[in-house]
């Protein structure tokens, strides 16, 4: 079975956050962490530089949240296929819900990501929605 | 409580607590890239935290403060309760005047603020194998403050209610105020449901509290819990997604 490239963009503004998600992300062959942005005024400067497959995004950053960063995000991205998948503390299906409608993908609680991740990012790579609150994976296509 | 040989080099050990395991593994990224050192075990509660400590006799023990079931603060207080000559270095979101003051009141040698750790958790550890402290600017500031003003050593706030509660009854406002019934607080203590009922009058009638939500209220404002804020949503700037 031939490996998938995908090249991930970790938005987060707490670093020791973004090298917990890099070190389990690289952990699959063929997936790369092509850059990191830590407020959502960055992560739009990165998409367009960097052209990543997908952008894993907190919700609450400085300067520009998640929601925000992830509207305009796929005003532009909508054609290239460039998915968004927040991961973010907030365990509520009303946030969960602000996320998708703000065009996101998928979407994991932080608490769980390390349960969540590899799954969240391998559904959302293919265009399929993930969502998992704290105890309830789901996945659809 | 010694560093350990491997290798015939002597390491550092170091027990992490930290109730996210994405957290935790962005810790051992950063600790682990230090010749030297090793996170000989990982903890995602204070209770945990505790049991972990007292068998593998770590060097260092970096701890959260927001964790169920035994939050940070009473985590270090338990700690060098047991034995005075554990490190504890203090994780937090926060650096407000309270917290800060009860992690000195604690016996924390190290405060570091998580937003800072990747730049700051290298430098505490290594102060506190050096026999030294570590704090971030902010404590620092208070710290001096605290000196210049004198007979207040950290700050005028109001001190906390804390001190008026046994180590016992703050374990069992945090469960309490974590949502768990008595039974379920009797079972993770291992006492009988009564004893527990009894801890639950006395810390009542102690902080002069009605409810459960009175107690609730009371453990966030002294930290025994944190809450997740619910972020602003951009309703402002909202964008129509097609």
């Amino acid at each position: 079975m031939p490996v998938m490239a995908v090249r991930i963009l970790l938005v987060d503004d707490h670093p020791i956050v973004r090298q917990g998600l890099r070190t389990i992300l690289e952990g699959r062959s063929g997936w790369e962490v092509v850059g990191e942005a830590s407020d959502g005024v960055e992560a739009l400067e990165k998409v367009n530089a960097l052209h990543p497959d997908i952008v894993v995004l907190d919700v609450t950053m400085p300067r520009m949240n998640g929601l925000e960063a992830c509207r305009l995000i796929q005003q532009d991205g909508k054609k290239s296929g460039l998915e968004v998948l927040f991961v973010t503390q907030h365990d509520s299906p009303q946030m969960m819900r602000e996320a998708l409608d703000a065009g996101a993908r998928g979407y994991v609680v932080k608490s769980n990501a390390a349960r969540d991740l590899l799954e969240a990012v391998e559904a959302v790579s293919q265009h399929r929605v993930f969502t998992a609150l704290a105890r309830s994976p789901q996945a659809a296509n | 409580m010694s560093e350990s040989v491997s290798g015939g080099a002597m390491k550092l050990r170091i027990l992490l607590a930290d109730d996210h395991e994405i957290v935790r593994r962005g810790l051992c990224a950063l600790l682990q890239k230090r010749e030297g050192w090793e996170v000989c075990g990982e903890a995602s509660d204070g209770r945990e935290a505790l049991e972990m400590a007292k068998q593998l006799k770590p060097d260092v023990v970096i701890v959260d403060i927001g964790m169920p079931y035994l939050n940070g603060l009473d985590t270090t207080r338990q700690l060098l309760q047991h034995d005075p000559r554990f490190k504890v270095i203090v994780l937090t979101i926060t650096d407000s005047d309270q917290v800060i003051r009860e992690a000195l009141d604690a016996g924390a040698r190290g405060f570091v603020l998580k937003s800072d750790a990747a730049r700051d958790l290298v430098s505490a550890v290594e102060a506190l194998q050096s026999k030294r402290m570590f704090f971030t600017p902010r404590v620092n500031d208070l710290v001096l403050a605290g000196f210049l003003d004198k007979g207040h050593p950290i700050s005028r706030d109001e001190p906390p209610n804390l001190p008026t509660l046994t180590v016992r009854e703050r374990e069992v406002t945090q469960l309490l105020a974590e949502g768990k019934s008595s039974k379920e607080v009797a079972t993770l203590l291992n006492l009988s449901t009564k004893t527990v009922e009894t801890h639950r009058s006395n810390i009542m009638r102690k902080l002069s509290l009605h409810s459960i939500r009175d107690l609730v209220v009371y453990a966030i404002k002294n930290n025994i819990i944190q809450i997740q804020m619910p972020p602003q949503l951009p309703r402002s700037t909202e964008t129509t997604v097609v």
